[in-house]
């Protein structure tokens, strides 16, 4: 009956069944592309190796992103000065805006990889001449760079030195003399990071440092992770919830539509049920199952669709990452349920209240 | 005479219908009582309130007033679901226009009143279907949608699904009213064979007279009433006692 009755009209099934597609795949691709991009950041800085993260007072990781206003002279002196502490690499962090944001590190090579191990180059090397940039091997697929390719950043023309592993905190890394010179902070850093000695214990270094440094804002790394989590990112969650409610709205509007459609179309239909004893439970019932089978069968083509989405978007724009998780799904194919019972609401219930003699006699 | 049981009775069973502020009372009174097993037919003009009668011995709809006992039990005091309890166990209903589900096959439209009613499996239905659908000459057509059927075709689809469940009545409202007289013929020699192989009680409205050459008794209105009852049932040859 439900199926006969959803194939007797394949347009409106169709389209339906695609609405709530379109749902499901906006639910996923967005949820999937923000929640992919805050976690690949945080396992970038993770992939940096440091222990702890050593900041200027009243910063933090996620905002306020380039300001050199340390001296890095700070770091030697927490080298030196702090027992536990093995070495101490200075950052100073800018923002490229051009044709998307990217991080730029300006980067002391020697004390980055005594922190966090050696840099694994896929191609060509370190920087060693003016005007040399090392890119992460995502940045280059996207802009499609080999060594010696000239790049445009920060209003400088550069030219790509090497192509390392991505996950190292940026994507792009400068001499930080050179990052030092374009911004004007010579001898400063926007942060640094420090790795403790083999067997030490973290956060004794960290109360050590914390000492050490008044004021200073001095953080695991593990700690940071949890603090870059979807959840924490100022602005994300209202996010997420707006892309959710508008993705149900549309869903439950087209459903909605959809069944009170049919119920004129099928009054007759309906009168004949009850004239064969059909209770107005049996209605509602045949109503509601029809926009059930309707929105699974949107959800599974929702899925699909969203798989390619993400693979095509991934492809394109290698820098970005889809992350599609089990949880996700099946909040996707709940929300989709949901506005097929709330869009089946209001016409199985017009549906179920139809007069019997007057649906029979209804041309 | 032996004592029979009165299956359907009316007591002074009213209906009016608001028109705007113009009441039109399309039952005025009606006293009737059909017998188990019996096949009757009501005649009279268009508008005298046929229709009217059927859907309320069919328990489609509430009267104004009077009473209708089925089986003994009054509808009038019936709330919808509990007429809805007796449509699916006391009632078959077939309509001039045959009302069957456009979008499902002979068979499926079978199936849809054995589900609704309960009975799609066991208890000797398949093959009380099996008998009906021989009787009725459609074992070939089950697999096919409406559309790909006759007019007397579909109306025998739609004879079949109304007594699949055995029904206590079946209640025909111008079965013939859409077909050739061939077909007409056809169909009427179902119902009286369903109402001697099957001792099924049928009460048919009709405006053919031929047709009382089918039938036990002829009821004829008018104007909302009884008006003439070839055979009537006496009070005593009630034996139950009606409540
Ligand atoms: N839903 C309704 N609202 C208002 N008046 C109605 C309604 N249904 C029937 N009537 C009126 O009630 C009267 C009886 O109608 P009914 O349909 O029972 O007649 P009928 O004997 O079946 O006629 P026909 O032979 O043409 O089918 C008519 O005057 C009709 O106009
Ligand atoms: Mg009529």
């Amino acid at each position: 009956m439900i199926f006969a009755s959803l194939i007797s009209r394949p347009v409106r099934t169709l389209v339906s069944v695609l609405a709530v597609a379109l749902e499901v795949t906006m639910i996923l691709v967005i949820v999937g592309l923000t929640t992919g991009i805050a976690k690949e950041s945080g396992r970038r800085i993770v992939g940096v190796g440091a222990d702890i993260l050593l900041q200027g007072p009243n910063s933090s990781y996620m905002l306020a992103l380039s300001s050199g206003t340390l001296p890095v002279a700070i770091g030697g002196k927490v080298k030196s000065d702090v027992p536990g502490v093995k070495a101490v690499a200075p950052v100073l962090l800018q923002t490229n805006s051009q044709g998307g944001l990217d991080l730029v590190y300006g980067i002391d090579p020697v004390s980055f990889e005594a922190v966090g191990g050696p840099f694994h180059f896929l191609d060509g090397q370190m920087f060693s001449k003016p005007g040399e940039i090392v890119v992460d091997d995502l940045y280059a697929r996207s802009k499609k760079l080999r060594p010696g390719a000239r790049i445009e950043l920060l209003s400088q023309t550069f030219t790509v030195s090497g192509i390392v592993e991505n996950g190292k905190g940026a994507r792009l890394f400068l001499p930080i003399g050179l990052a030092q010179e374009m911004t004007g902070a010579a001898n400063k850093a926007t942060l640094f990071y420090v790795k403790v000695d083999e067997g030490q214990d973290v956060d004794a270094v960290k109360t050590a440092i914390e000492k050490f440094l008044q004021g200073y804002k001095v953080t695991r790394m593990s700690d940071l992770m949890s603090q870059m989590a979807p959840s924490k990112i100022p602005g994300l969650e209202p996010f997420l919830r707006t892309v959710v409610f508008i993705a149900v709205a549309v869903g439950v509007l087209v459903i909605f539509l959809s069944m009170y459609t049919t119920i004129t179309e099928r009054t007759r239909e309906i009168g004949i049920l009850r004239s064969l004893g059909a209770s107005k439970t049996y209605i509602v019932v045949l109503i509601f199952e029809e926009s059930i089978v309707v929105c699974l069968l949107g959800v599974i083509v929702g899925v699909f669709a969203s798989k390619m989405v993400a693979g095509t978007i991934v492809k394109v724009f290698p820098t970005l990452i889809v992350t599609m998780t089990a949880e996700w799904y099946l909040k996707a194919a709940g929300f989709a349920l949901l506005s097929g019972i709330i869009g089946s609401f209001y016409p199985s219930l017009k549906a179920a209240k139809l007069d019997p003699i007057e649906a029979l006699a209804y041309e | 005479m032996s004592k029979c049981r009165a299956i359907l009775e009316t007591v002074d069973l009213r209906k009016t219908y608001r028109l705007g502020d113009v009441d039109v009372e399309a039952l005025r009174g009606v006293n009737l009582r059909i017998r188990e097993t019996e096949l009757a037919a009501i005649m009279g003009p268009s508008g005298c309130g046929k229709s009217t009668l059927m859907h309320l011995l069919g328990a489609m709809a509430k009267p104004t007033g009077g009473r209708v006992l089925i089986n003994g039990r009054d509808i009038a005091m019936m709330n919808d679901g509990q007429r809805t309890e007796v449509r699916r166990k006391q009632i078959g209903f077939v309509f001039q226009k045959f009302n069957l589900l456009p979008i499902l096959t002979a068979r499926g439209n079978i199936e849809v009143a054995r589900t609704i009613q309960g009975t799609a499996r066991g208890d000797g239905h398949d093959e009380h279907l099996a008998e009906l659908l021989r009787l009725l000459m459609i074992e070939d057509k089950m697999g096919r949608k409406p559309s790909k059927l006759s007019g007397g075709e579909q109306q025998r689809v739609a004879i079949a699904r109304a007594v699949v469940n055995r029904p206590a009545i079946l209640l025909a409202d111008e079965p013939t009213g859409a077909l050739d007289s061939k077909n007409s013929e056809i169909v009427l020699n179902m119902f009286r064979e369903l109402n001697r192989k099957f001792k099924q009680t049928i009460i048919l409205v009709t405006h053919n007279p031929e047709l009382a050459a089918y039938t036990d008794r002829l009821i004829e209105m008018r104007d909302g009433l009884v008006v003439h009852d070839s055979n009537p049932v006496g009070d005593e040859e009630i034996s139950t006692l009606v409540i």
